[in-house]
């Protein structure tokens, strides 16, 4: 009986002390984070970091896993690679053989895309994801009145200035804020951006810091001018403006500021030395130097002013270079003409006709499978296009042997020594903004300023561009029309990401039919299509969560 | 034997004692002579015998004889705990079989925080006992329920040995958040943070301990489980020992056999070497020489050690699947050392899955113990539960491949090449450099590969130990005994670890030459108290009051842990050493959560016809702000006996007929992360570092979301249930109507919000609407014969109401399986309002005379003229409109013939095998310069292409109605096989079982029972056959 007496006021005990406990555990509730993979204490490098790597990486692991953006394929949702489609495949330059399966890259080939295209709605989010990332180290890192803090935020700002211009070139009129909060953005329009961009791109040049003063891969002054000069360029197509005339103090500006930067020559400067690989004999041309693996210590350095890291160990993913070098490839092609990687995704990405008859013109180029072969014929470095035993036109879309292939992007190194251990990702770095762009920027917006042909001076800055790659003065002259200027684009930025843009400025794209390529709207020989598609919609999704936002016209 | 003797005898001795003390009064009349045995044949002892209507009694002897004096033809009533009472007419000689008490604790039914009379139940509740008889191989506990009760859908996961199901009752409440029940062992919530190297919650018990299922279905029920129980909750109770028996052994045990039922229709050789001959000869322009001569011919078959030309006729599918045979060992102990009764239990399942090399064993071990103490004052119910089991997984990617593998490929190819490349294995090959002149090979990736190398040069194994624990006070106060104080602590402790490794020859781009060897661990624990105090009145005898509060604790924590490592050959040039590891990775992932509730609940019945159920529950939890953390969830339900109204007591063929109302909020808070409100950074691992500053480490805010709150459903039930002839014939029909708000929903933010593009929020609201019945009857009950048959149907419909506070027609939310081919946002289905949860969102095809659907060819349902997103529409759903089960049993004196059957009606299916098949253009079928076969379903279309859209098609969303049968089991019972003078002899069962007998679909994949409705390729559910035997002694 004790026993039991024992048992019961134990009994009665235990339930007293659990009411008791009660009030104790309501505190449990209070909990803090235990994971060791999170932290609650910023680390504003970092976050820096963070932001300068949403140009290539997708996720918290490479290549792939944690990744930023819901939903979506990771590779197929990198920034590069999206604007790359949205600008290339939709053009005279580039098709992609599983244009069919990839969701949303039918619609871009066709020139048919809706306004959930998967590519152009993927590329909308991951741009508002990095303009959010930009606010909120704007918010979190005060002005301390140091020249470093200052520069860091003048870069912050200027990566929200190229996002937020993306989405002016791209989108036209979209969502815009500047902080972090709950509520919805307000509406810009196109003209709306222009200004916005205009300004904080005047408003931060006196904040960057100027390339001797930066480590590898920072943003300074000079890319601050050669985006307001590729700014300014586009003026007319972004202001909606009647003719060049009316544009005429744009292209005066886009014109001093490619000027300040062709100035600035010792800071950046063409690439204008080759090598030859002592390991393999191969030669590489001061173009092909831009493209390949070491193109961070082999000179061509000096005329990328915008470079995106890339690293085969740790900086990898499925987007940005790594996709543009395996997608140009397929398994046999590397035994002619090297990729430097160990895998390659069957040259789904090829060159279209209308690109190969910019470069060759009538020559026949077919089963050639040398870059010395091709370019000797085209009497251009930059034409790095392997025939090999494909055809040169894409008339038949399935046939996987349709459309030369790309042998500009590779991983290889000049110097002959290997890439990183693994040759799986790609160590070349991605050259976002070079100093190519403003020689082209100069000149066109010369011949703009007059009359549709250049003056000597800005034809001087053409030959400059044709005499590195080798294109011998007999096919020089001393004035281009704006044709001329339109190929030359194409030849020195080939599937470099932004082709859609020049061609709207040329008149060349939607809305017209005296430019075509073969598949332009969805016709084998070409077709004109809406001037509505000049520019993409906005995601259903955000229209709908936002009633701020409008719908472009006919989306 | 002999420690049953020595308890046994001061308890004789003392009924024996009592028997005499008790039959003093009786007068003399005739001498009867009765013996008492239960159902097994095993002598009753100390059970007492009296005649009804005179005082006194006597008990049963030693060996279960009585003698006692009555009236001829008076009534005997004989009783003991654990049995049904017994009565039969007086005579010298009479036999007593004592049925045991299951019938009467089928009365009783276990509720939350409680038990209840199933006929004071106002909710809708089901509690079921598993078949003992017609069941099947189960492995896991949710098989025992499949196709038993009304609005319960369990859907396994295919044939995977030890593999889980999906379980949804009434259609499930979320879109994003769980859809799962709340599973409640022995009174113990289980955890949702899932499990390592096991399939769910209930794979932690045996099936052969299970006494009851109780199934909680309105929110009348479930609302004292309040903010988890929107999906309804099953409570699995133990089995456990009774008072004062004698220890009883039982042991089952089985030997099975499994086989693939039916394979997938591919082209055979002969067939594909045609197929590929014309194939190439038209699309390249060949003739039959330039065709013989040509590369393509020469991929085909394969070549000898001495350059012959050779051709396979290799059937995948067959090559990778067996019979297997598999066994399972159950041994129990049941018995009662006086007041206290204690079952003990072990279990052996030794699973051979009919994919080669994949398997399941699982050892448990049970015990209970639930002693009386202080005149049964006091109880105690212990609980002991341990799991350990052991997965192969084999390679289940192997099932896929083995449809596309090329047939003309021979299994091994015994070349130097083949034996020093691949280990032997015939495969598609690439050169690859990789600075070793060793290893010059790598897989063709455009290729398939070869299946048995798939499943021979990789391990992949999973361990799981489970250990389950609760201890349940409860505790009659002494003199004022309407108040009873109850407690249960318990704990669930997890730990699991999957093991990988594939050979260095295994077919994949990245561990091909590198080989891997990886693990990765969970560790979960969960801790839980629970206390209430009970409170039971009588005001005169019309008003009865039953009040119960408490409060529950709970603690779930989770701890995840990987590794891994790839090196180099030792024959590379350049690196010998790691290729890739976790080395500099922080592998470590803990998290946490608690849940802090009161609850409370008042039953009232008046008259004993009218009933009156009211529950509360205040539930906090850790995973919301502070603001949002705390909700309430009542619940009110009412219930009329009418046929204890005075009008119809006479009626005496009816003996149930009840009309229940109910009305509960519950509420949702899975699919929720733990510190979702909270801001937190993340760290860059390997392979993200971006060197502007520093190492280039990398933080990401974490998006996060403060406003954050459960789901709440509000269910209306409305119930009716019947009963005639003394519950021989049962009918209930239950309608429900369950709205859902406050819809955990990861939708698409505005831009510029948050540090996502979706996140978890509260926006939108379902509901599901649904009408279910049952019928149960003994349809004939002679002496030698019986004939029961269960039926029931359920009809259910949900639709979603709103998904976002701003209205467009057009928006959205795409979920769902991926179409085939293709890996990028959009799924097959999406939600959108006014839309079943499970619609389809597809392209509508267009056909051509003869009914074939044309490739790419659409409505433009937008008359825009151009095809593109915006031309999609909803079309059918997965969900089934009506589930059906049925369960018949007819016994013939010692024979039992059991069958079972389910349907599903009106559910459709993505038939992802066929859209993922449907290209065949040369250009696909020599992807990559290697040969893929092509599937028969896909052969009268004839498509040359199958891009993004294609596989969008309405066409591919079939019809997968189904009627299954799931067994039939024919059973022969015996008792006292090889009895003795020493020995009682054995009682038992032998049977044999079929299991999935037969299907009867139209649908054209393989199998329409498919969880999701998207028809990948899954494990084929095997044919089974049982033998099976029980034994009791």
């Amino acid at each position: 009986m004790k026993n039991s007496k024992k048992i019961i006021f134990g009994a009665a005990a235990a339930m007293l002390l659990t009411m008791a406990t009660t009030t104790s555990c309501v505190k449990d509730l209070d909990v803090e984070n235990i994971n060791p993979k999170q932290t609650t204490v910023l680390n504003q490098d970092a976050l820096l970091n963070k932001i300068y790597s949403s140009f290539v990486l997708t996720g918290q692991t490479g290549p792939n896993g944690n990744g930023d953006i819901a939903d979506a394929d990771e590779g197929r949702s990198e920034f590069y690679r999206m604007v790359w489609n949205l600008n290339e495949l939709t053009t005279d330059e580039a098709h992609w053989i599983w244009y069919k399966n990839d969701t949303g890259y039918e619609d871009l080939v066709e020139n048919a895309y809706g306004a959930d295209n998967a590519v152009s709605s993927g590329l909308y989010y991951r741009i508002y994801f990095t303009i959010t990332l930009c606010n909120y180290y704007l918010e979190q890192v005060q002005d301390d009145g140091t020249a470093e803090t200052k520069a860091r935020r003048a870069e912050v700002r200027f990566i929200r200035a190229y996002n937020y211009y993306t989405v002016m070139d791209l989108y036209g009129n979209a969502a815009f804020t500047e902080t972090v909060s709950t509520e919805p953005g307000q509406y810009y329009t196109r003209q709306q951006f222009f200004s916005y961009v205009e300004s904080e791109l005047k408003a931060i040049e006196a904040d960057l810091k100027t390339p001797d003063q930066l480590t590898y891969g920072r943003i300074s002054k000079v890319a601050d001018w050669l985006m307001l000069s590729r700014l300014y360029l586009n003026a007319r197509v972004y202001l909606g403006l009647a003719d060049d005339a009316a544009a005429a103090d744009y292209y005066k500006l886009a014109k001093d500021y490619a000027n300040k930067v062709l100035t600035e020559q010792s800071y950046f400067a063409l690439c204008k030395t080759g090598a030859t690989n002592p390991a393999t004999g191969e030669t590489y041309s001061p173009y092909q130097m831009l493209f390949l693996a070491d193109n961070d210590k082999n000179g061509a350095q000096k005329e990328i002013i915008i470079p995106v890291i890339h690293d085969g160990i740790k900086t990898t993913s499925y987007g940005g270079m790594h996709s543009l070098v395996l997608a140009s490839y397929s398994a046999g092609m590397s035994e002619d003409i090297p990729s430097g990687t160990s895998n390659s995704w069957g040259k789904c990405n090829r060159v279209m006709g209308k690109l190969s008859d910019i470069f060759f013109g009538n020559n026949d180029v077919s089963g050639l499978k040398s870059v010395a072969a091709v370019t000797s014929i085209a009497q251009d470095d930059r034409a790095l296009i392997y025939p090999g035993s494909y055809s040169r036109y894409i008339y038949n879309e399935d046939d996987a042997d349709a459309g030369y292939a790309c042998v500009k992007f590779r991983n290889v190194r000049s110097d002959g020594k290997p890439t990183s251990t693994t040759n799986a990702f790609v160590d070349t770095d991605l050259p976002l903004m070079r100093m190519a762009e403003a020689y082209l920027n100069y000149a066109e917006a010369d011949a703009r300023l007059n009359n549709g042909k250049t003056t000597a001076d800005g034809a001087a800055k053409l030959n400059e561009l044709m005499d590195r790659a080798s294109v011998p003065t007999s096919q020089q002259s001393s004035s281009y029309s704006l044709n001329v200027i339109r190929d030359q684009w194409a030849k020195e930025f080939w599937f470099e990401g932004r082709r859609r843009m020049d061609l709207v400025r040329f008149n060349s794209y939607g809305g017209q039919s005296n430019y075509k390529w073969e598949w332009m709207g969805n016709v084998e020989k070409g077709q004109k299509f809406s001037a509505s598609r000049n520019i993409f919609g906005i995601p259903y999704a955000d229209i709908t969560n936002n009633s701020n936002l409008k719908q472009n016209t006919d989306y | 034997m002999m420690k049953q003797v020595n308890f046994k005898i001061p308890f004789r001795l003392l009924a024996l004692i009592l028997g005499l003390f008790l039959t003093m009064g009786a007068f003399a009349q005739i001498a009867v002579k009765g013996h008492v045995k239960d159902s097994s044949g095993e002598p009753v002892i100390g059970a007492t015998v009296r005649v009804v209507g005179q005082q006194g009694g006597v008990v049963s002897d030693f060996d279960g004889n009585f003698t006692l004096k009555a009236q001829q033809g008076a009534t005997l009533e004989v009783s003991y705990v654990g049995y049904q009472t017994a009565r039969v007419a007086a005579a010298a000689s009479v036999t007593v079989t004592l049925q045991d008490d299951a019938q009467v604790l089928d009365n009783v039914v276990v509720i939350g925080y409680g038990v209840a009379k199933k006929n004071d139940l106002t909710g809708s509740v089901t509690a079921i006992k598993p078949d003992e008889k017609n069941h099947g191989l189960i492995t896991s506990a949710q098989e025992a329920l499949q196709g038993k009760v009304a609005g319960v859908n369990i859907t396994n996961d295919g044939g995977t040995p030890g593999g889980g199901a999906t379980i949804r009752i009434r259609g499930g409440s979320s879109l994003n958040a769980s859809s799962d029940p709340l599973i409640v062992i022995d009174g113990l919530a289980m955890d949702v943070y899932g499990r390592s190297g096991s399939a769910n919650p209930l794979a932690s018990v045996n099936p052969n301990d299970i006494e009851s299922f109780t199934v909680l279905k309105d929110a009348s029920a479930t609302a004292i489980y309040g903010s988890r129980a929107s999906n309804g909750v099953i409570i699995i109770t133990t089995k456990k020992g009774r008072k004062g028996s004698a220890p009883r052994v039982a042991y089952n045990g089985n030997v099975s056999v499994s086989q693939v039922k039916k394979t997938l229709d591919v082209l055979s050789s002969g067939e594909y070497q045609n197929f590929v001959k014309n194939l190439v000869m038209t699309s390249q322009g060949m003739t039959e020489a330039e065709y013989l001569a040509s590369s393509q011919y020469n991929s085909l078959g394969y070549f000898d050690a001495d350059g012959n030309h050779l051709f396979a006729n290799t059937d995948w599918q067959d090559e990778i699947y067996r019979t297997a045979v598999s066994t399972d060992h159950n041994v129990s102990v049941t018995g009662g050392l006086k007041n206290m009764p204690y079952r003990v239990s072990i279990g052996m399942t030794d699973q051979n899955g009919v994919l080669k090399k994949s398997s399941y064993q699982r050892y448990t071990a049970s015990f209970n113990v639930s002693p009386s103490l202080l005149d049964d004052h006091l109880t105690l119910n212990i609980n002991g539960k341990y799991m350990y089991s052991h997965s192969d997984y084999s390679n289940t990617g192997a099932i896929g491949q083995a449809i596309a593998m090329d047939p003309t490929k021979p299994v091994y190819l015994n070349t130097p090449y083949y034996n020093k490349n691949w280990n032997g294995y015939f495969q598609w090959a690439k050169t690859v450099d990789r600075n070793d002149p060793s290893w010059t090979e790598g897989p063709n990736t455009l290729a398939t590969a070869n299946p048995l190398s798939s499943i021979y040069e990789k391990v992949d194994k999973g361990r799981q130990h489970s250990y389950i624990g609760n201890i349940e006070i409860d505790y009659k106060i002494h003199g004022f005994e309407n108040l009873h104080l109850h407690a249960n602590a318990g704990a669930d402790f997890e730990f699991g670890r999957n093991e990988q490794s594939n050979s260095p020859y295994f077919f994949d781009d990245d561990i091909y030459y590198h080989g891997t060897n990886r693990w990765n661990s969970m560790r979960t624990s969960n801790v839980s108290l629970n206390a209430y105090a009970q409170y039971l009145k009588d005001f005169t005898e019309d008003h009865h009051f039953d009040i119960m509060a408490g409060y529950e604790y709970q603690r779930l924590h989770k701890n995840t842990d990987y590794w891994y490592l790839m090196t180099n050959q030792p024959t590379n040039t350049v690196d010998k050493g790691v290729y890739k590891s976790s080395d500099n990775e922080l592998t470590r992932y803990k998290t946490e959560n608690y849940l802090v509730s009161f609850f409370g609940r008042l039953n009232y019945s008046l008259l004993s016809r009218y009933l009156l159920t009211f529950t509360l529950r205040y539930d906090g939890s850790s995973r919301f702000s502070k603001d949002n953390r705390w909700g309430v969830f009542p619940a009110a339900a009412l219930a009329w006996k009418i046929n204890e109204e005075p009008f119809f007591r006479n009626v005496n063929w009816m003996s149930d007929f009840k009309l229940r109302l109910g009305w509960g909020k519950t509420g949702q808070q899975e699919g929720i992360a733990d510190y979702g409100y909270l801001v937190t950074y993340q760290p860059n691992t390997t392979g993200a570092f971006y060197p502007i500053l520093g190492d280039g480490t990398t933080y990401r805010p974490d998006a996060y979301n403060s406003d954050l709150t459960w789901e709440k459903t509000t269910t209306w039930n409305g119930g009716i249930d019947f009963g005639i002839l003394n519950q021989r014939f049962t009918a209930s029909i239950d309608v429900y109507y369950r709205k859902t708000t406050d819809l955990i929903n990861k939708i698409t933010l505005p831009v510029g919000t948050q540090f996502t593009n979706k996140l978890n929020s509260n926006i939108g609201e379902l509901h599901n609407f649904g009408i279910e019945g049952t019928i149960a009857g003994n349809i004939i009950e002679t002496k030698d014969w019986t004939w029961n048959l269960a039926y029931n149907v359920t009809w259910n419909r949900n639709k979603i109401d709103q998904l976002t506070n701003a209205e467009s027609e057009d928006y959205r939310i795409p979920y769902g399986g991926l179409p085939v081919g293709d890996t990028s946002t959009d799924g097959v289905k999406a939600y959108h309002v006014g839309q079943p949860v499970s619609a389809f969102f597809v392209y509508q095809q267009v056909y051509d005379a003869n009914g074939n659907p044309i490739r790419g060819a659409y409505v433009d349902r937008d008359k825009n003229g151009i095809i593109n997103e915006a031309d999609r529409y909803y079309y059918k759903k997965s969900d089934p409109d009506v589930i059906m089960g049925l369960a018949t049993k007819l016994t013939y004196k010692s024979w039992d013939l059991g069958v079972t059957l389910r349907a599903n009606l009106n559910n459709y299916v993505y038939n992802a095998v066929e859209a993922g098949n449907a290209n065949l253009s040369y250009s696909s079928a020599y992807s990559g310069y290697a040969w893929h076969n092509v599937v028969d379903m896909d052969m009268q279309k004839a498509w040359t292409a199958n891009g993004a859209k294609d596989v969008l098609s309405d066409y591919f969303v079939q019809n997968a109605s189904f009627l299954k049968c799931d067994n039939i089991t024919l059973g022969f019972s015996f008792s006292d096989l090889f009895s003795s003078n020493s020995f009682k002899g054995l009682n038992g069962r032998i049977y044999a079982t079929a299991q999935n007998v037969f299907t009867i679909t139209k649908y054209k994949g393989l199998d329409p029972e498919i969880n999701g409705g998207y028809d990948g390729n899954i494990y084929p559910r095997p044919f089974t056959g049982i033998l099976g035997l029980n034994l009791e002694f």
